[in-house]
């Protein structure tokens, strides 16, 4: 990586950092929650953007997550960390046992089986006492935004870091061939089952991480919120906004709809879902390949390169 | 026993309902491979314009369902044509995405336009039933479960053996070879659209005779149809059919013999599993 | 390169854009916060309490406002739209509290999102009263900065149960279904108690989804199982639906009861005739006997409502009307602005209202008695109350074709 770009990275996480020093707590609080979406974005890059299969399930992972920290501190009465680990577990655990099957699937079939997948947990969930069934729990209220987002701001990091690794290692130049073409990779020795059950359990452990800081902060959990489905549109579409497939992408288009849909709930509140909506429309059908890809060709081809998508991609 | 008639006859009239939900998205799937996240939000809308024909111009839910489709089939006509033409020849789930920021704004629209006030269409014989013998058997189910069947036998006959219907199979399968034959692919591609959206208004139709209206129904129909399309495999319309059959017969099942807190678990547990097993649905030919 | 700095310095400007809130009262103004479901699926309640707020907060200023220290303060309302999610709604209670520095809060609707909200302002130590939650949940965890004026859930049907011990010929067989969300979670389970108490045979005891849009098979059990009375705990949208299933399947036990709907005349409008029969509850009606500081009495406030807003207000309306009430009691009473002084004058709440009379438990939760009610020939009547019976019921329901 070049120098100034390295440069730019530590300075733009140095200025993260600092924010619950300078920043106001409705900025924590934003920075905390956008954090988050962007390790959801980041895991799901792992298995969608650089394997080439779009789960629409990794809420799933984020519930389990939730749920460990939940069930942990609240029923058992175990330190946070204790929680962690157990979501970790459950998450691992369900990526590994049902990774398997659900990964010999391609393209729509893989993103609806997981789909699937994270309806099926969230109604046992509701189901289950020691989850506190639909009524959900109410966690150890813990007044400390600044841990949160310290927290939040670790596991992006991590994350980040375990994406920019892949690109770096033989594993992950294993996944963009298997996303590339799968029998291709197979043929060339790659045992494409094993680097995509790894990929959806890294995923999985890293979105777990993410649902179980939430649960903390938020004191509060139920099967609806925790395992909520509109998280997997979200994670995948900030992904695809910043640019999938890439170490930033994600973070960028964390941060970026994040600060829309949240300007918009405080500005233009009962149209904001709408806007946001458009927004989305705009985005798949001018700039399909993110941000990072629009900043790339923008400056060579002006308004033209939204004109160019459209023409490359319509009937 | 008879207690369990009368549940199999509930689930059974029900699936007839899920058929006619299922059975838009599965043409837009099945044949144009677009996966129609907005789905819920058409026949949500199809539910309101029956509504609005019902309480405004006092035209009966049943009888006026061509209207709704007529309604529906040029705003699917419209979204096709307008927007989603632009993106067929993008990855597969930027559709996915597209539609789901569709399904939004649909949904929102309707919040504004119509409020959150839930409505229902309750027409004259709504409450009507017909017995046989213990059994009951509720005249808008009916009425729902025999439009499912004219609907799906229509729509089988229609894809197999109509001049349109082989047309647009053959634009799906190979875009340039039609083009060849003088298909213009744009308006083939619309109509297929209009066609699964005047069906999903169709189903809204009935849907606001059997249940009650408001902007917020269409996820959950949506997440349904999906379950159903796949269950009974995207290859036929029959399959549709059969696979809201199935669910619905399951589902009552279900809040029978386990508890009714068990059936989302049923319906996703199943489409997990048709998945895992067999992908192509349970009537679709394994590929 | 350029990329990156760009990416950057948007990002950082997104941020601040997200910072900027301008507020638009006056520096007396004592500012009332509140985040209520405008849009999303439980925006058809939610409204109510925007609407309910507005309407009290004018007729407060109106008359001349909060008197503090010899001084008049106008009162205004800062209201954010959660969209029906619940994580929002707690961001936005903390950037009420945090960003936008109102003085107090007011609740939205719904027991589960009380339970989230409430946390903010226990965090914070700003009072809250709310009046869409009723859950026992919210207010058994020992916060002292939450107050509800809906009475508690486990009670609802407490007054319907003395009624069936009451009638003559009365049922025997109860069935009582209830949703999975915490309110209706905690009426059941407050219900099942005064059921076994009062004699009754509880043949079914379901619990099901929210949400739920179908019926049958419940009802195909209910017809089974000869069930005299069904008592059901959910929400507006699936009671709908259980009283149009019951009329598609003929299915017409002597009588059902239901938490919620009946008191809301846009649930009575949907079901048009099919509404006739069905019982309910409410701890309040609009009449003249509750008498209001501001609006005369629960009579004028309900003919004011009406006019404003072109609905009849509910318990929710009356309920959030009260809440600002209540509030603007309380700041009077502690004669300043002062959250810790203002949340010890909430406690010591005791006054009367067109809602009733406001006196809050030592938990925070108000404990009023609910009325039976019953829709007869497309009215709402009071059918029994604490003293006995008051309009005759109509019992038991005629078959759905004899109506």
């Amino acid at each position: 990586m070049k120098t100034w770009r390295a440069w730019a990275v530590v300075i733009a996480f140095l200025a993260m950092a600092g924010v619950p020093w300078y920043g106001s707590d409705v900025l924590v609080q934003f920075g905390i929650n956008a954090l988050l979406l962007a390790v959801l974005a980041q895991g799901w890059n792992i298995i969608g953007g650089y394997t080439g299969y779009p789960s629409f399930g990794n809420s799933v992972f984020y519930g389990l997550g939730s749920y460990g920290v939940a069930i942990a501190m609240v029923q058992w009465h175990l330190p946070f960390e204790v929680g962690m680990l157990f979501g970790v577990l459950l998450a691992v655990a369900f990526a590994l046992l049902l990774g398997v099957p659900v990964l010999r699937l391609r393209g729509h079939y893989f993103a609806i089986a997981t789909l699937a997948l994270a309806g099926v947990m969230a109604a046992i969930v509701s189901n289950i006492p020691l989850a506190g069934q639909n009524i959900g729990l109410v966690l150890p209220p813990l007044n400390d935004d600044r841990l949160f987002y310290g927290l939040a701001l670790g596991l992006l990091a991590l994350s980040t870091l375990v994406v920019w690794w892949l690109t770096k290692s033989r594993f992950g130049f294993g996944l963009i061939a298997i996303r590339e073409n799968e029998d291709g990779a197979a043929v060339m020795g790659v045992n494409t089952t094993a680097y995509k059950v790894a990929a959806f359990t890294i995923s999985g452990a890293l979105s777990s991480m993410a649902g179980g800081i939430h649960a903390y902060w938020i004191t509060f959990l139920d099967p609806e919120s925790a395992f909520d489905i509109s998280l997997n549109v979200k994670m995948i579409i900030m992904a695809v906004f910043g640019g999938a497939g890439t170490v930033f992408g994600p973070i960028i288009g964390a941060f970026s709809l994040s600060a829309v849909s949240e300007w918009l709930s405080s500005e233009v509140t009962s149209i904001a879902s709408l806007f946001f909506g458009a927004v989305i429309v705009a985005a798949v059908v001018f700039m399909p390949h993110g941000l990072t890809h629009l900043a790339a060709r923008i400056r060579r081809l002006g308004w033209r390169y939204f004109g160019e998508n459209v023409r490359e991609n319509r009937l | 026993m008879e207690l369990l008639a009368q549940v199999l006859v509930n689930g059974l009239l029900l699936g007839g309902l899920y058929a006619v939900m299922a059975l838009g998205l599965a043409l837009v799937w099945g044949v144009l491979n677009i996966v129609n996240l907005a789905h819920g939000s058409f026949i949500m809308l199809g539910a309101y314009c029956s509504w609005h024909l019902f309480h405004y111009l006092h035209v009966d839910p049943f009888l006026g369902l061509p209207l709704t489709a007529a309604v529906m089939f040029a705003l699917g006509y419209a979204v096709q044509r307008g927007i989603l033409n632009l993106i067929v020849r993008a990855p597969m789930f930027n559709t996915l995405l597209l539609t789901f920021g569709l399904d939004v704004v649909l949904t929102y629209l309707a919040q504004l336009a119509f409020s959150a006030d839930f409505r229902t269409i309750n027409p004259g014989y709504a409450g009507h039933q017909w017995h046989w013998g213990a059994m009951v058997l509720p005249a808008v189910r009916v009425a729902a479960f025999g439009a499912a069947l004219v609907l799906t036998l229509g729509m089988w006959l229609f894809l197999l053996h109509t001049r349109l219907g082989r047309a647009i199979r053959a634009t799906a399968q190979n875009l340039v070879a039609a083009r060849l034959y003088g298909v213009e692919p744009r308006h083939l591609y619309a109509m297929t659209f209009a066609i699964g959206v005047a069906l999903a208004g169709t189903a809204g139709g009935l849907y606001g005779t059997v249940s009650q209206i408001n902007p917020y129904i269409g996820a959950s129909l949506t997440l349904k149809s999906f379950a159903i399309a796949i269950i009974g495999g995207l290859d036929n319309p029959l399959g549709v059919l059969v696979g809201g059959l199935f669910l619905g017969v399951i589902e009552s099942l279900t809040i029978l013999y386990i508890g009714p807190t068990f059936v989302d678990v049923a319906s996703f547990g199943i489409l997990a599993l048709v998945l895992i097993v067999r992908p192509t649905g349970l009537l679709g030919k394994t590929a | 390169m350029i990329l990156k700095r760009l990416q950057l310095l948007s990002s950082l400007c997104a941020l601040g854009l997200a910072m900027a809130a301008p507020a638009s009262v006056q520096a007396q103004d004592i500012v009332l916060g509140a985040s209520v479901q405008l849009t999303g699926p439980v925006a058809n309640t939610g409204r109510y309490y925007r609407d309910a707020y507005q309407i009290a907060i004018d007729k407060i200023n109106a008359a001349g406002g909060v008197k503090i220290a010899g001084k008049e303060h106008k009162l205004a309302l800062k209201l954010y739209d959660n969209q029906s999610d619940v994580n929002l709604s707690v961001r936005q209670y903390t950037q009420l509290v945090t960003q936008d520095k109102v003085h107090l809060l007011l609740g939205g609707f719904a027991s589960n999102f009380q339970l989230a909200d409430s946390v903010v302002s226990e965090k914070y130590k700003i009072p809250m009263v709310q009046g869409g939650g009723a859950s026992n949940e919210i207010f058994s965890r020992n916060f002292k900065y939450i107050f509800g004026t809906l009475a508690p859930a486990s009670n609802y049907f407490g007054s319907t149960v003395q009624m069936m011990k009451a009638l003559k010929d009365g049922p025997k067989n109860v069935a009582l279904l209830y949703a999975d969300d915490s309110f209706d979670v905690s009426t059941a389970e407050g219900t099942r108690p005064l059921l076994k108490q009062a004699g009754f045979n509880l043949v079914m005891d379901e619990r099901y989804s929210s949400n739920t849009s179908d019926f049958s098979t419940l009802l195909s059990q209910i017809k089974s199982k000869n069930v005299d009375a069904v008592l059901v705990a959910g929400h507006e949208t699936e009671i709908l639906n259980f009283v149009r299933n019951a009329k598609s399947l003929a299915v017409a036990p002597k009588m059902y009861s239901f938490t919620v709907g009946v008191p809301s005349e846009d649930f009575r409008k949907a079901l048009g005739k099919d509404a006739d029969y069905a019982f309910g509850m409410t701890a309040w009606l609009p009449v003249e006997s509750l008498k209001d500081r501001w609006f005369g009495d629960a009579a004028k406030f309900a003919a004011e409502y009406k006019a404003k807003f072109g609905y009849d207000p509910d318990y929710h309306a009356a309920s959030g009307a009260a809440d600002v009430e209540a509030l603007a009691m309380a700041l009077e009473k502690a004669g300043s602005t002062d959250p810790q002084k203002v949340r010890d004058a909430l406690a010591a709440s005791d006054f009367e209202s067109l809602y009733g009379p406001i006196k809050f438990g030592a938990n925070g939760q108000i404990d009023l008695p609910q009325l039976v009610i019953q829709v007869q020939n497309g009215q709402v009547a009071e059918v029994y109350n604490a003293k006995g019976f008051d309009k005759q019921p109509q019992y038991p329901m005629p078959a759905w074709n004899a109506r």
